[in-house]
């Protein structure tokens, strides 16, 4: 037991444990960025922070304007990675039934359809509106063990800085599983 | 002439980029696998008719009798782009062998795509088809891209592919050179 505390203490067991489920925090040496991951159950799933600077350039480049973007870039975004490497049968997910807990008080995320509708309205591009729409991470989706996976935007809808707990639900043949990050923050 | 704002932008593009990219080989992101997804049930190819670079109309039902990779990707999408290589090399391995690659853009146009591929080694030389209104989306039920089907050259569907792959991986190259056979 002195030897686990010692070897936890110099850095050589780099995961923390929330809930019962190791997560694993990355800050990107080239871009600072940090990636919070788990591995539960044969699925892999992580976020990477994107900056509102970064997701801003992004989407300008698709064809939006600032002031039309404005909202989503402002509202916590993140790269998201979910993967069904060695899961005992096909996942299914539907994004919307994801928690978001803020300071233990479940927080909604605003649905990928509700976003196109918002940015249709501002007068921005179809491409881009198109783009906006296939860069966000799926809504639904089923995966395949061996590695079927998806990565792609997530806003989380809290300002810079927040401090949040997010739980993945997928189910496989009806039965349900979670992956639990903790402590996401979101980048300033 | 640059101004503060396009260099701001260019710069937050690059980091962005970085974010996608630099941690895709190391800590972030997963390396892509080889593995292809069997249909076990007959599924017919929806339908697909695009443009391609020289403003040809291609019909996948004209390429009945061959084995046709359709791929679904666009320049912005970190994974279609880390793929986009390895769909070059399986085309050259499988270019004689009864096999034709459709990769259909969605919702980008001939120059962005141009401007993109000149970036890719090796360059594709396959078929690029532009679905600049995302209508197959529906269509072949993609929800997420890349996604790519395998197709039989009886126009039945064998393989599906969710997210990015190496699709050079002997294991690939040998599965769609069986089903030209």
């Amino acid at each position: 037991m002195k030897y686990i505390i010692i070897a936890s203490m110099v850095g050589l067991f780099p995961f923390s444990i929330y809930a019962d489920v190791p997560q694993k925090r990355h800050i990107d040496p080239v871009t600072s960025a940090i990636t919070w991951k788990t591995h539960v159950e044969g699925v892999y799933f992580s976020l990477t922070q994107i900056l509102p600077e970064q997701a801003k350039a992004f989407f300008v480049n698709r064809g939006f304007s600032l002031e039309q973007i404005e909202s989503y870039t402002s509202s916590c975004v993140y790269m998201t990675v979910l993967r069904n490497d060695s899961a005992p049968g096909d996942i299914h997910f539907i994004r919307n039934n994801w928690l978001i807990l803020v300071k233990n008080m479940p927080h909604k995320l605003v649905p990928v359809s509700e976003w196109v509708k918002r940015l249709s309205t501002t007068g921005a591009k179809k491409s881009a509106v198109i783009a906006f729409r296939w860069a966000q991470f799926p809504p639904e989706q089923e995966y395949k063990p061996g590695g079927d996976w998806n990565q792609g935007m997530l806003s989380i809808g809290l300002p810079p800085g927040s401090i949040f707990d997010v739980i993945a639900k997928w189910d496989i043949a009806d039965k349900e599983y979670e992956a639990k990050l903790a402590e996401v923050q979101c980048a300033k | 002439m640059l101004n503060r704002h396009s260099i701001h932008y260019f710069v937050g593009l690059t980091a962005l980029l970085l974010v996608l990219f630099n941690n895709s080989h190391g800590e972030g992101l997963p390396p892509l696998t080889h593995n292809l997804t069997p249909v076990n049930t007959t599924i017919k190819a929806p339908e697909l008719r695009f443009q391609n670079m020289d403003e040809e109309m291609v019909d996948i039902k004209d390429l009945k009798g061959k084995v046709v990779v359709v791929n679904f990707w666009a320049t912005w999408c970190p994974p279609c782009r880390r793929e986009m290589g390895s769909m070059e090399r399986l085309y050259q391995a499988v270019k004689d062998k009864n096999v034709v690659i459709l990769a259909v853009n969605i919702g980008e146009d001939m120059d962005t795509v141009f401007s993109f591929l000149g970036m890719v080694e090796p360059t594709p030389n396959f078929q690029m088809l532009f679905d600049y209104e995302a209508v197959s989306m529906n269509k072949w039920g993609v929800k997420g891209l890349p996604t790519t089907y395998i197709i039989k050259p009886d126009g039945t569907i064998a393989y599906t592919a969710v997210g990015g792959r190496e699709f050079d991986h002997p294991n690939i190259i040998q599965k769609l050179t069986q089903l030209g056979l």
